[in-house]
């Protein structure tokens, strides 16, 4: 089996997984113009954004020669629920004979899942399939920290763009790693790099924190949403995600007697705004908010794909959750569009507002 | 000689340059149409100025805002560079301290910033769709034959309500002729389109924001006295247009060019006006580094690059950053 997946934040940790079971992996290309035309172009018209680039990278996948793609299922009732299966079909209809796995979360469809963990895992032996599950499970972990701490220092940084060549570094270390041995060996090696480099720090006071919520695709792949992690952290912010694969994995894939997750405390902290389940991440979205206040963080963005439902809804009750959190929150739509000059403007002009609140209230 | 603070703000659709001296009045205020040719329209006001006041004016600071500030910020030697919703709240706490709203529509973007305490606490802006903007404005005027200067005071004549659809473009116009063949004048179409305009501003810009007096209404459009009595109808409050509505954006950042040049003790990066002199060359390029092809802008001053920017990587930006 040739296996691929679908592109999106660290992918080190889906290849080392299939790695570790013995397949043959192909990673896709990163995102890059040419996906998005591939996608937009052999997708429905009205599909959200994050449809056709995962359409596109499929497509670059299959070209390079992959026979399977795993996948995620979508959450309830937003039509992502359903975007596997059309993504096969599209796939089907170009002339690619390809297999495509959906895991659903464990927590929803136990039987499912396992007829499709029985495919992956192959002829291994199951301690070897929980030997591998483990080791990536330990790796997200780590890499997320190191992800985190990378845009906490990236606004300090002395050389300009010394940060995120660092991260580059460390994503490789982890690549390298196939052992326990090894990924301690990574882990030392990442902070001696993240140490090495020439930070200089502010006043506490001065510090911006800026949280990033909404759907995850958007949120997670820095190629599709004009990097915003680093377009913040230039402009002298810190940023923390509300979605990380080390979370996903938590509440989608560990079965929830054996963990409880950070996500659900999120989702609770929501619950007010959103009571029921209406599909993509908008509990995950309004909770995340709500979060990243408790925790001092001084603004949001929300970011949502171009008609997207859930967000949708979100963005419509975001005044509220405000008003009544006091929190700045900008919400921005993500389409194919590659110009940025619009959404930069409103990204400096929040930052202005957050800057100018903050002074504020120490001077007052 | 009296020390000066220029403002330019390099928009899609008007070039605008302002001249403030040390008590902030207005020495110089220029406005003209930036065709598509931004490096041609800045040279063009600067010379202006330099004609007008260059033997009396000492220039202190530069500032530049608008789509195209990056680019000028370069061309000139800015000493700050802002977007334009800051700077257009910056001017406008300066003339109206206490306002709450401000309503900007400009030839292809439209803002709405609420202010407490002279400070921006929310803000949105339009720039998917022209409907609540001067472009729409200016394409039915032609329609219609009416001079884009005579259209609001036209629209003041009638006394006739038509409704005309303001979601979108294409239907505002299918409205509007639908309703010419009932016989309705272009005073009575003129002033439906008015509130048409502003009915969409309002409902894309002002969603779920408490809007709030005094309001100010700036900006190219806020020229036109049709749409300001179809605000003030709207919000059934009075709305201030303030003198230089035309180029706040531009005034916005000499105030902060003032502030950012008396913060470094009076130390102006201006190039002079010699530098208007010096050839300056904006090119782009397809990059191959990967398979993003960005296209790269790149501006060179006598062959040498001293800005590049378009690449999602940061390579070239990072690349002439250093070689500063």
């Amino acid at each position: 089996m040739k296996i691929s997946f679908p592109y999106m934040g660290t992918v080190v940790i889906y290849k080392k997984l299939l790695e570790l079971l013995g397949h043959e992996v192909i990673v896709p290309p990163r995102p890059s113009q040419k996906t998005i035309d591939l996608g937009v172009k052999h997708s429905p018209e009205f599909a959200c954004f994050p449809f056709k680039v995962i359409m596109g990278s499929y497509i670059e996948a299959c070209e390079m020669g992959a026979d399977t793609i795993v996948t995620s299922g979508g959450h309830g009732p937003c039509r992502a629920g359903f975007y596997g299966e059309i993504h096969k079909r599209v796939l089907k209809n170009l002339g690619y004979d390809t297999e495509v796995i959906i895991i659903d979360s464990f927590n929803r469809n136990r039987k499912k899942v396992m007829e499709n963990i029985m495919k992956l895992k192959g002829n291994n032996s199951w301690l070897k399939l929980s030997k591998a599950v483990k080791f990536t499970y330990d790796m997200i972990q780590e890499i997320d920290k190191f992800d985190k701490k990378i845009r906490e220092i990236k606004p300090y940084e002395v050389k300009p763009g010394s940060v995120d060549r660092a991260w580059e570094k460390i994503q490789k270390e982890f690549d390298n790693a196939y052992s326990k041995r090894e990924l301690k060996k990574a882990v030392k090696r990442s902070n001696e790099i993240i140490n090495s480099l020439e930070i200089s720090r502010i006043d506490e006071r001065d510090r911006i924190r800026i949280g990033i919520v909404g759907e995850i695709y958007v949120v997670m792949e820095s190629s599709i949403n004009m990097e915003i992690e680093k377009v913040l952290g230039e402009l002298g912010c810190e940023v923390e995600r509300g979605h990380y694969l080390s979370e996903w994995v938590d509440f989608n894939l560990v079965p929830s007697f054996l963990k409880k997750s950070h996500e659900e405390e999120i989702i609770k902290k929501g619950e007010k705004y959103i009571e029921i389940i209406i599909g993509g991440h908008a509990k995950q979205t309004v909770g995340g908010i709500v979060d990243f206040k408790d925790r001092g963080f001084d603004g949001i963005i929300h970011l949502m794909p171009f008609a997207c439902l859930p967000e949708l809804v979100t963005q419509s009750i975001i005044p509220k959750i405000s008003k009544e959190h006091d929190i700045p929150i900008l919400s921005l739509s993500i389409d194919e569009q590659t110009g940025k000059a619009n959404n930069l403007t409103r990204i400096e002009a929040f930052i202005d507002l957050i800057r100018n609140k903050k002074l504020n209230k120490y001077s007052a | 000689m009296v020390k000066a603070y220029v403002g330019i703000d390099v928009g899609s659709v008007s070039t605008n340059i302002v001249a403030l001296d040390e008590n902030y009045e207005v020495l110089f205020n220029y406005y003209a149409r930036t065709n598509g040719q931004p490096l041609d329209a800045i040279k063009a006001g600067l010379e202006k100025l330099k004609k007008e006041l260059g033997n009396n004016i000492n220039i202190s600071g530069v500032g530049t805002t608008g789509s195209g500030r990056q680019l000028a910020g370069v061309m000139v030697g800015a000493d700050v560079i802002k977007n334009e919703i800051t700077a257009h709240a910056v001017a406008t706490t300066h003339y109206v301290p206490d306002v709450r709203t401000i309503f900007e529509i400009g030839g292809q973007d439209s803002k709405i910033i609420l202010i407490k305490d002279q400070m921006v606490i929310d803000f949105a802006m339009n720039t998917v769709c022209a409907a609540g903007t001067g472009s729409f404005l200016d394409h039915q005027a032609e329609r219609l034959g009416v001079p884009i200067e005579k259209f609001g005071e036209l629209a003041l004549t009638s006394t006739n309500d038509v409704r005309i659809a303001g979601r979108c473009t294409v239907f505002a116009e299918s409205d509007m002729i639908a309703k010419q063949q009932y016989g309705f004048s272009k005073a009575d179409i003129i002033k439906g389109l008015c509130k048409a305009l502003v009915r969409n501003y309002i409902n894309n810009l002002g969603r779920g924001k408490k809007l709030e007096p005094p309001f100010v209404f700036q900006g190219g459009v806020a020229a036109n006295v049709g749409i300001k009595a179809a605000f003030e109808e709207e919000v059934g409050h009075e709305v201030i247009v303030p003198k230089y509505h035309n180029v706040m954006g531009a005034i916005g950042v000499a105030l902060l060019a003032k502030e950012e040049v008396e913060k470094k003790k009076g130390r102006t990066n201006f190039r002079g006006f010699n530098s208007l002199q010096t050839d300056f060359v904006p090119s782009s390029f397809i990059c191959t580094g990967c398979s993003n092809n960005c296209e790269v802008i790149k501006v060179e001053m006598n062959g040498t690059p001293i800005a590049m920017w378009g690449d999602r990587c940061g390579m070239w930006k990072e690349k002439v950053k250093r070689a500063i």
